[in-house]
């Protein structure tokens, strides 16, 4: 069983690492959860795990002649297992974008629920492969106009290759925003579901400082409990994970004839 | 000259060869440069490329962001700043020479961008929201925009459509073409 969703959101700024990582320890009292940093051009999700001094990451199985296996930049931590990315521009020249597709192929012949980091842009190859491997899209908002505009372009990216939207989460919500109005009129415009309402939060940054996932470090905070309920909301798709992964291995660059 | 020719060559007041961003981007706040900072990574001249990227800022405060290996503008070009030490290069100009390039929406970044996304310091995010001018402040937070924009179906549907053109353009452009949705 197995579905891989990409974490969206068009924009830089809304929290979608924070939210990645949150949404993979809840999801994990339930699921067996791979987090992967698909962010290969700006990588983050490491700090937020506690990963800054991985020896192998995501970059290095990218590169078709470094001979890593993909086990060896698998790291499990805070019940999830963890795929960080590199953040040297010399590992990010020398990775090759497509073999993405053989890396999330190959994780998810082994787990339940695939969340994939995606970049905060759309003007690359590699920024935009994760919502095309994705069965599904999760996009995090923030209650602007800049936000929400940049979340239907994510989201549009995403349908024209067939990969729909589970679900908006409204993330970094500050106490004067009222976003359960802007959530009922976005719902017009996005799909799936309304996951929830995540409130700005000291406690986020303080976890990424201390090198752990919220949920790790604040489990009481209110945004913890905000994302607990987002991901009880998601619903999770049986798929056949062998299927999945043969879609990915076919996905991208078509087999020559 | 960068940016498309459109930024003149400014005069050299700071150069470093081991420069973390978020210090360099205190240190232009604290200094009010109007000018640019062409950030190099270490390395990079050896290796014989161009791995540039520049920002410009009036009065310290962060406008346009430009990448000139990937081509990238704004937020895009922001990426290529993230962890690692560069060479920094500070550079002055007076305002009106920089004019032509900050009218280029395309490159234009929110002033607290690069402190809230490079540098992860709440207390450079504050500093800088502070002496950026009121009308770049305007993060579009305002409820009343918010549900104006919402309540605009036409708005969105213009939005949705451009996005469509241009991901079936870029998917010709990067081979994905056979990865589009025919329905």
């Amino acid at each position: 069983m197995v579905e891989a969703f990409a974490v969206a959101s068009g924009k830089g700024g809304t929290g979608k690492t924070t939210s990645t990582l949150a949404l993979g320890m809840a999801l994990a009292d339930e699921y067996d959860v791979t987090v992967i940093d698909a962010d290969t051009g700006m990588a983050n999700l490491l700090f937020h795990a506690g990963l800054d001094d991985a020896d192998v990451t995501l970059h290095d199985l990218l590169v078709e002649s470094s001979g890593v296996d993909v086990d060896e930049a698998v790291y499990d931590r805070f019940g999830m297992s963890v795929v960080p990315c590199g953040t040297s521009l010399d590992g990010f020249a020398a990775a090759d974008p497509g073999r993405l597709r053989d890396v999330v192929a190959d994780l998810a012949a082994d787990t339940d629920v695939l969340l994939l980091d995606s970049p905060a842009a759309l003007g690359s190859k590699s920024a935009v492969l994760p919502v095309v491997l994705a069965d599904r899209i999760v996009v995090v908002l923030q209650p602007t106009v800049p936000s929400l505009s940049d979340g239907l372009k994510v989201q549009e990216y995403a349908r024209s290759y067939g990969t729909s939207t589970a679900g908006v989460l409204f993330n970094r919500v500050r106490p004067d925003e009222d976003v359960d109005a802007v959530a009922d009129r976005a719902a017009r415009y996005f799909g799936g579901t309304t996951l929830g309402s995540v409130p700005e939060s000291d406690a986020v940054r303080a976890a990424r400082r201390a090198g752990e996932p919220l949920l790790a470090h604040a489990p009481e905070d209110p945004a913890a409990d905000a994302f607990h309920e987002a991901a009880a909301t998601l619903d999770v798709r049986s798929g056949d994970a062998a299927g999945v992964a043969d879609r990915f291995r076919s996905a991208v660059v078509p087999d020559r004839p | 000259m960068v940016v498309d020719g459109h930024i003149p060559e400014g005069r050299l007041c700071r150069s470093r060869t081991d420069a973390d961003v978020g210090e360099t981007l205190a240190g232009v706040l604290d200094r009010g440069l109007t000018g640019y900072v062409v950030f190099e990574p270490q390395g990079s001249i050896l290796r014989g490329g161009d791995e540039r990227a520049v920002l410009t800022f009036e009065e310290g405060v962060p406008v346009l962001a430009y990448h000139a290996p990937t081509d990238a503008g704004g937020t895009d070009a922001l990426g290529a700043l993230s962890g690692g030490l560069f060479h920094a290069e500070s550079y002055e100009l007076p305002a009106d020479a920089l004019a032509d390039a900050h009218r280029v929406d395309a490159f234009e970044i929110p002033p607290t961008a690069p402190a809230d996304r490079l540098a992860d310091d709440d207390t450079l995010v504050k500093r800088t929201r502070e002496a950026a001018p009121d009308d770049r402040v305007d993060d579009g937070a305002d409820a009343g925009a918010v549900a104006e924009f919402l309540s605009d179906p036409d708005r969105i549907e213009a939005i949705r459509q451009e996005a469509r053109a241009e991901a079936e353009e870029r998917a010709a452009e990067w081979g994905l073409t056979d990865q589009l949705d025919d329905g």
